[in-house]
């Protein structure tokens, strides 16, 4: 359609972005209010048909071939679109390690010959989605759960925060008190232990349970089971569990999934456990280490985004327990805070970094943002990203010169 | 017997350096190379729906996010959707005392059972559209947010241009290369503006103060406290699967589950990246399974593949039958070599290759049918060589002598043939076909050596 193109930058570009989460990828077109798929984040191996996590890599090269595969799907099953010649944006985490980043690249620029590729930190971008540059930023992922204070739009490096809690160590807790008081039922037969069963379940089955069946209880009554389950008080304290569900697996087994799963599986998040960390507390910290001028403005603008973070309850739960943290001795001393205002956000959690990515993507100011493909062909890498802007810069004093 | 049938046993090295079965491969014909999935150009042709077989023009398609105006998927576990007649009585407009019957309609899974009567959708007086979508009510604020940043980057992009000849680089961006991590210069960085990618400060505050933030919320509605003492039906919660196809809306519960518009595909075409040839071109038309162009080698490449394995005894010779195939309309004159041992690192056999070229049969699709017992007076075989003779097959014999008892069986040759261009020669002008000789190296795996 040359004819249509030119009249508009977002409109007929087509610059494709993507976010490749731990869990999953969101895709879609720059300039659109929401990603045209979210799938899950692997690819099945052509050679042995096993289902490989492109975030479970032994090699680079794995990788390479990994996301070669995935990206393909993506370009010719979902978005569409010739890869060659295209603008892309990726919404990478903060932590995003760098072997990722580069293989990334590498397939982008080498194998579909991308025309220019922009790293957005989606824990920043998202903000751009909310109308605001000043936020805290809390994201629940699957492997982690990160806090980042941007203010004006500068992440506060120095007061990032990060624990390994997330989606990922809710399936954990699942599969532990499964095989502790889960049952199994063949219709006709007496209920016998999981543990009688070897290998009936699987991270697929772990992950339905968590979003069909668990729920982030509150406050109250997790008080009390955290007396139970961490300190050692009786179980008759327990508050009264909520009702069980018969969850079917293959065949005609039942599992009899309990009360107490679906409520004290995701307390893992907010337990403590880990050298006194939780996701209420890291949010606390980051806050504490932030300057001191900036504090209240990110208390007053906590963005709140992941796909873990769409448990039902779970917002309710972390702001009574951010205001009850607040009571702590620790944070007492240290933090003059009385409020916390939560943002509303336009779309749903697992989207808002695909969505400030998205709208980076639509903006004419995109070219001078991206590395360009012929700059990474004569570089060979990519520019640290904290220096992103001297190395553009440069390119095109370059190009405005030639 | 499977692993005969297995194409990962025999590969051919593509252009690339890429090992490939041969029904994987590409042969260009302007090229004479192979080429690979990895290393050919795919570009998308013209889109269109699985179901009602319509194509439609990519801009169009690109409006409709890739998805057929009349087709639907069920939300529930992805099948088509049906459409199903039922009859009303409505009040006859004549007589409002009688009734008329009415045809109305909704639609159903044919697999699931799901029907948009399950969530509380209305009968449509029509069999086809009438559908409405949902509406995102977020999209609004979301596209006049991307208005006002747009304003703000052609602000920047101009105020960019302006400056590029007269700014010099400032002192401010060394600092902040070399302050990798820390706030020490907030305030530099600030005016440098850029981490974030959208270096909207440095220009004004003005611009941003245009843009309307989002509603803060001091509390969250806590969870119903029936939660607590109801049941839960599983079959009422929707899954992830069936939340992430329908991305903006994620419904948690199944009765807010809607009709999914039918997801378009594409048909692929194929291009030489070296010469931009198409090597694959399918029809215009999605109802024809045909190609205009469709270059597989195994339409012009000798295939290798193995008719039956012996015993692989360490260092014994084992006589392994390979079968040839000539796919072309000629008769082919095949020889083998042997590859440079300085580049081979993947046979660890030793191999002996037929000394003479075996000339292979063309391929004659009435012979087929034959019992195929003419034709070898033809041809005078060595029996030590030749194995069998069937039309355009030939079965020889290799002998390999294993050689490591830990590996697998593993041995290399180049293969050499003739190949009638018929590409280039134009028929009409009597031009004889160019012919010209291919070389391609060959990897067989034989599978593990026989244990003692
Ligand atoms: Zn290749
Ligand atoms: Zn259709
Ligand atoms: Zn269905
Ligand atoms: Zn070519």
């Amino acid at each position: 359609m040359p004819l249509l193109e030119g009249l508009s930058y977002s409109s007929d570009k087509n610059v494709i972005v993507f976010e490749i989460g731990a869990a999953y990828t969101r895709c879609g077109l720059a300039g659109e209010a929401g990603p045209r798929c979210i799938v899950p984040s692997q690819v099945k191996n052509k050679v042995t048909g096993k289902v490989e996590k492109l975030w479970d890599f032994e090699t680079v090269d794995q990788l390479y071939e990994n996301l070669k595969d995935f990206l393909f799907n993506l370009y010719f099953r979902h978005l569409l679109v010739n890869a060659k010649d295209r603008r892309v944006v990726i919404c990478e985490s903060i932590l995003c390690p760098s072997a990722f980043r580069d293989t990334l690249a590498k397939v982008l620029f080498k194998h579909f010959e991308a025309s220019s590729v922009l790293f957005a930190v989606g824990q920043v971008d998202c903000l751009l989605g909310l109308g605001t540059h000043t936020g805290l930023v809390v994201d629940v992922g699957y492997n982690e759960t990160v806090v980042l204070p941007v203010y004006e739009g500068i992440p506060v490096l120095k007061a990032l925060q990060c624990v390994p809690l997330g989606g990922k160590s809710i399936h954990k807790r699942i599969e532990s008190q499964l095989k502790e008081t889960g049952k199994i039922t063949t219709g006709s037969k007496e209920e016998e232990p999981l543990s009688t069963v070897p290998d009936c379940l699987n991270e697929e089955i772990l992950e339905d349970i968590k979003v069909r069946c668990c729920f982030v209880t509150n406050l109250q009554r997790a008080s009390q089971i955290h007396k139970v389950t961490l300190h050692g008080e009786d179980q008759s304290k327990l508050p009264l569990p909520p009702p069980g569900v018969k969850y079917p697996l293959d065949g005609n087994r039942l599992l009899l999934v309990n009360g107490g799963v679906r409520e004290h599986s995701c307390e893992v998040l907010f337990e403590q456990d880990n050298e006194q960390q939780s996701i209420s507390t890291i949010i606390l910290d980051a806050i504490i280490n932030a300057p001191i001028d900036m504090r209240r403005d990110l208390a007053e603008n906590i963005v709140i985004i992941g796909g873990t973070s769409m448990l039902p309850g779970f917002h309710d739960r972390l702001c009574v327990e951010l205001y009850h943290l607040l009571k702590n001795n620790k944070y007492q001393n240290e933090l003059s805070i009385k409020l916390f205002k939560f943002h509303k956000l336009l779309t749903k959690e697992n989207c808002a970094c695909w969505l400030g990515g998205a709208m980076l993507g639509a903006l004419e100011t995109l070219p001078s943002k991206s590395i360009s493909r012929d700059t990474y062909l004569q570089t060979g890498k990519l520019p640290d990203w904290c220096c992103l802007s001297e190395e553009t810069e440069e390119q095109e004093k370059a190009t405005a010169r030639s | 017997m499977s692993t005969f049938v297995d194409v990962n046993i025999v590969k051919y090295l593509c252009s690339c350096g890429k090992r490939h079965p041969v029904c994987r491969l590409y042969l260009c014909r302007h090229c004479l190379k192979l080429r690979c999935g990895d290393c050919v150009q795919h570009e998308v042709d013209t889109p269109y729906c699985p179901n009602c077989l319509e194509n439609m023009p990519s801009a169009e398609a690109k409006l409709k996010k890739n998805r057929c105006s009349n087709c639907f998927d069920c939300p529930s576990c992805g099948h088509t959707l049906t459409t199903r007649a039922t009859s009303t009585s409505v009040p006859d407009p004549e007589d409002p005392n009688k009734t008329t019957p009415k045809k109305m309609y909704y639609m159903v899974c044919g697999f699931c059972r799901w029907t948009t009567r399950d969530v509380g959708i209305q009968d449509k007086p029509v069999a086809s559209g009438g559908w409405e979508d949902l509406e995102n009510k977020d999209t609004k604020q979301i596209f006049s947010l991307l208005e006002t940043y747009e304003k703000i980057a052609q602000k920047e992009k101009a105020e960019k241009e302006r400056k590029k000849y007269v700014r010099r680089r400032s002192y401010l961006s060394y600092a902040a290369g070399m302050d990798k991590y820390g706030m020490v210069s907030v305030a530099a960085k600030r005016k440098q503006g850029n981490l974030a990618n959208l270096s909207i400060k440095e220009n004004e505050e003005v611009s941003f103060s245009m843009v309307k933030p989002s509603e803060t919320v001091k509390t969250f509605d806590p969870l119903p406290e029936s939660i607590f003492t109801e049941p839960i039906q599983l079959d009422k919660m929707s899954t992830i699967s069936q939340r992430h196809a329908s991305a903006d809306f994620q419904p948690g519960e199944s009765s807010a589950l809607y009709p999914l518009h039918k997801h378009l595909l594409i048909r692929r075409s194929l291009r030489c990246k070296e010469c931009e040839h198409n090597l694959s071109k399918p029809e215009f038309n999605p109802i024809s399974i045909k190609f205009k162009i469709q270059l597989i080698a195994l339409h012009h490449i000798p295939e290798i593949k193995i008719f039956s394995l012996p015993e692989l005894n360490l260092k014994k010779e084992c006589k392994v039958v390979l079968t040839l195939t000539n796919p072309s309309a000629y008769n082919c004159s095949i020889s083998f070599l042997q590859p440079d041992p300085k580049e081979d690192n993947f046979s660890n056999a030793k191999v002996e290759l037929p000394k003479h070229p075996i000339v292979v049969a063309q391929r004659d699709d009435a012979a087929l049918y034959d019992d195929g017992s003419q034709g070898h007076e033809a041809f005078k075989d060595d029996p030590s060589v030749i194995a069998y003779r069937k039309s355009n097959k030939v079965g020889f014999f290799m002998k390999v002598k294993p050689q490591n008892p830990d590996e697998d069986v593993k041995l290399s040759f180049l293969l050499k043939h003739e190949y009638r261009n018929t590409a280039i020669a134009l028929p009409s002008e009597n031009q004889e076909p160019q012919i010209a000789s291919l070389q391609h190296q060959v990897f067989i795996n034989l599978g593990p050596p026989k244990k003692k």
